[in-house]
């Protein structure tokens, strides 16, 4: 490793590591919530290795415990999983100069607040030719801590008192890239479209009301954007 | 036998998303609806996770006030779109949360 790059990795280590504090109680709610299921705690982990993706854990985890179908399930983690097609296409022209193992790796480090570092690191001036090893310390960062907690929480199970209401902390942790997502007025509409459908939609069968709303707030933010336009 | 058809299905699905643009195509050959329509994924998907989370506590609307869900989402969004560093929203909606359940007694 050059030393430059070795520097690099270790500024993505400290610059992602404050996330950390919703990261951790996420992991371990996703690893309670596995086992609660139904799920093993091998299950629950080795979901959590392979997929690393807190809210896609989440769903596989209702839907085991709904006992519903498995291209029910895999379609409902798709729609959750669609936001990395926009991360993917927003990111690809800052890695597009990298070999395919370097492509393949941080795209399977990617998540919402690695992708929110990212953009922010690459948008800064200066030389860009080292700020992969940025992007890799901040993703393995991001993956030594979630898996950590997703095993405490899979291992501890139903041990935490309901009453500290950890779970709040997965919504919260949405709210947090929420939040800054709503910069015009398409993208407003977008989510009140898509956050009052969900709640309309709420007694749909297998978690539907989320693929749902999901379709109707883009077809909003599209709507909203072509109305602006003309 | 199938949870871990469905644990590797998982795997495949958000890596095969995550890889889309950056291993296998490029976005600017797909038409421009499709872009447009991507730039709103974020929103309208976020939203629909966080909305039932706030509104919905143990999976029944409560707009009320006596819901506590719905005050610290409220707090965290007001902390959210003042201070970047998302930590502030989580630690004040958790907060909010806990100070409102103890008040509740």
């Amino acid at each position: 490793m050059l030393p430059n790059a070795r520097s690099e990795f270790l500024a993505g280590c400290r610059d992602i590591s404050p996330v950390l504090v919703g990261t951790v109680p996420f992991g371990f709610v996703a690893g309670v919530a596995a086992v609660g299921a139904g799920m093993t705690a091998l299950e629950g982990i080795a979901l959590s290795f392979i997929a690393f993706s807190g809210i896609a854990q989440l769903v596989v985890a209702q839907l085991v415990a709904a006992q519903a179908p498995a291209l029910v399930t895999l379609g409902a983690v798709l729609v959750v999983s669609l936001r990395f097609l926009m991360y993917s296409a927003s990111f690809s022209p800052h890695l597009a100069h990298l070999p395919a193992r370097w492509r393949v790796v941080l795209a399977y480090l990617m998540t919402d607040q690695g992708f929110a570092m990212g953009m922010q690191i690459y948008g800064q001036p200066g030389d860009r030719t080292l700020r992969h090893w940025h992007a890799l310390g901040a993703g393995v960062t991001l993956y030594v801590a979630w898996q950590a907690a997703v095993i405490a929480g899979a291992v501890a199970g139903a041990q935490v008192p309901a009453a500290w209401s950890l779970d709040f902390v997965v919504t919260l942790s949405f709210l947090a890239l929420l939040v800054p997502a709503l910069r015009t007025r398409a993208d407003l509409a977008a989510a009140v479209v898509a956050g009052a459908t969900a709640l309309v939609a709420a007694g749909l069968p297998y978690k539907l009301a989320l693929v749902t709303a999901s379709i109707a707030g883009i077809a909003a933010g599209v709507a909203v954007e072509r109305a602006h336009r003309k | 036998m199938s949870e871990w058809l469905v644990i590797l299905g998982a795997g495949v699905v958000t890596f095969l998303t995550r890889a889309s643009f950056i291993v296998f195509a490029d976005p600017q050959k797909f038409p421009h609806a499709f872009r447009v329509a991507l730039a709103f994924v974020p929103a309208a998907v976020l939203a629909a996770i966080v909305v039932p989370g706030l509104a919905m506590p143990h999976e029944a609307l409560d707009l009320s006030l006596a819901n506590p869900r719905l005050l610290a989402g409220a707090v965290a969004i007001a902390v959210a779109s003042r201070v970047k560093n998302p930590l502030a929203s989580i630690v004040a909606g958790m907060a909010a949360l806990w100070g409102l359940q103890a008040l509740a007694g």
